[in-house]
């Protein structure tokens, strides 16, 4: 088992995947898809958590791997889903660039960490661009931030850019212990559900859920 | 018999056409034309006099003979079934994409040249196409060159190994698209019909008739057939043929044909799931498609595999 791991280079389809939901996470204006992207990458994230786990032989990698299933898996994008029903909306219609430039330029992001990190970095993990991929991920996680206009896919790049970090600092430290990983993931959680309830009070009160209109004064 | 294996492709295009065509209409529930009516298409056309506008200029008369011949001569560049290819030692798989290039750029001068409105309108949609597909393509293929250490293609199929590595899968996937533009099928162009305002390849092609038409039509298929054997050459060269041997470059040509047959498969399967996109929203999916070819490259230089 262990050797067929090695031999068909599972760790490195797991990582690549991972960076292909981000990057594809700029393609989508349907929030649904969106939604269903970062799903993919939890999952995937999870899924290396647990290979990582089998392959070292670590029993607490288990926990955190069946945490992360769970939370960023299952509640977080069943959670998300709701609130995307709830405000009515299912597109980011006008995103300040158009799919193929933000496309490009999330590529763009991708090399520039791979050009500035393939030197001068030592890195003890599994895999050797695991941390490259991670940090890229969190990039892109910003740039959607950036780009998007609704305060919901703000929030999905939010949550790619703590999936970016947690895969971080997993490669660096092969996991931390239980109960901080616990304390981020009740944190995000948390500020989560609360982003989600602020999304729909700005639908509310601004009938619209595009946060450039926040800068208009209500008096 | 490395020298003539490039027949197989002037011969056996028309079939695959036809094999598409008939495999995609199953899937759609219809029984569709026989494999071979490309063939039947091609001597009638040739039987038939043409009609030539009375504005058009020389390039119009020159342009199938070029594009024809700029095809034939990719054909002779790609192995086949035996990776002792025809004229491989002058050439590479550069060169193969611009001799598509210059085909498609006197296809392009050839619809300008009657001066309609509806040659224009594909000349103008051809280059745009092309301007994104071109440097996908070549990106994608040369992280296959890279890890082979040459662009030659017959090197390439040399020395690919069986086990797939992701940036492998990337560099794939970005090709697939890239073949689908190439050869106008569904979410780029739609294949049967020149009545449609969204048409590119047979826009250019409406002023043609007779022999002409049937030049340009057969080099079509011979660059969709030379598409698919780069595919097959650059990603899955298994079986191809390197010693020489008749009896193996026998078994080769067998394994060559299924190959041939699973990406016709593949191609009315792509057909018949994806519908055609507008031509603004072309941009997206050819991006998308680029930046998985440039992810490869990337990936490639990362893991090193």
């Amino acid at each position: 088992m262990k050797n067929w791991i090695e031999a068909f280079s599972v760790i490195d389809f797991i990582s690549v995947g991972i960076l292909l939901t981000a990057v594809a996470m700029n393609a989508f204006r349907r929030l649904e898809s969106c939604v269903r992207t970062y799903t993919v990458n939890s999952w995937l994230l999870s899924s290396l958590i647990a290979i990582v786990a089998f392959m070292i032989g670590e029993t607490h990698l288990y926990i955190a791997a069946a945490l992360t299933l769970v939370t960023k898996g299952i509640l977080l994008p069943v959670f998300l889903r709701r609130i995307v029903k709830q405000m009515k909306v299912t597109h980011d219609v006008e995103p300040y660039i158009n799919n193929a430039l933000s496309l490009t330029i999330s590529g763009i992001l991708v090399a520039v960490v791979y050009a500035s990190l393939s030197v001068g970095i030592f890195v003890s993990g599994f895999s050797k661009n695991v941390l490259q991929i991670s940090i890229a991920v969190i990039l892109i996680g910003l740039f959607i931030m950036i780009t998007r206009r609704k305060a919901i896919t703000q929030v999905i790049g939010l949550l790619f850019m703590e999936n970016g970090l947690f895969l971080a600092g997993f490669s660096l430290t092969f996991g931390m212990p239980t109960i901080i990983e616990l304390g981020v993931l009740f944190d995000m959680l948390m500020g989560v559900i609360i982003l989600g309830i602020f999304a729909i009070q700005i639908k509310r009160v601004f009938t619209s859920s595009d946060l450039d209109k926040l800068t208009i004064l209500k008096g | 018999m490395e020298y003539l294996q490039f027949i197989i492709i002037i011969i056996f295009s028309p079939l695959i056409q036809g094999l598409i065509k008939k495999l995609k209409a199953n899937m759609q529930g219809r029984v569709g034309p026989g494999v071979l009516q490309p063939y039947y298409d091609l001597i009638r056309l040739l039987r038939k006099d043409m009609v030539v506008s009375r504005v058009t200029s020389w390039i119009f008369k020159a342009t199938p003979y070029i594009v024809f011949a700029s095809t034939v001569s990719a054909a002779m560049i790609i192995p086949i079934i035996t990776t002792r290819s025809s004229f491989g030692m002058m050439g590479d798989v550069i060169a193969v994409i611009y001799l598509f290039a210059a085909g498609r750029f006197f296809m392009a001068l050839a619809g300008l040249d009657a001066g309609t409105a509806f040659g224009g309108e594909g000349s103008s949609r051809e280059m745009t196409v092309s301007i994104l597909v071109e440097p996908m393509m070549m990106l994608s293929i040369f992280t296959a060159a890279i890890s082979a250490g040459s662009t030659n293609v017959a090197r390439i199929a040399e020395t690919q190994n069986l086990f797939y590595s992701p940036p492998h899968i990337l560099a794939l996937s970005a090709f697939v698209v890239a073949v689908v533009a190439e050869t106008g099928r569904i979410p780029v162009d739609n294949p049967d019909t020149h009545l449609e305002l969204t048409m590119i390849h047979e826009g250019m092609l409406l002023e043609y008739s007779g022999r002409y038409l049937a030049l340009m039509e057969w080099a079509h298929y011979m660059k969709q057939m030379l598409l698919f054997t780069l595919a097959a050459d650059i990603f899955f060269p298994i079986g191809i043929d390197s010693g020489g041997a008749p009896a193996l470059i026998a078994a080769s040509f067998g394994i060559y044909l299924c190959k041939m047959f699973l990406m016709a498969c593949a191609m009315a399967l792509i057909e018949s799931a994806r519908v055609k996109l507008r031509f603004f929203q072309l941009p997206s999916l050819l991006g998308g498609a680029f930046v998985l070819a440039f992810l490869s490259l990337l990936t490639y230089i990362m893991i090193g595999k």
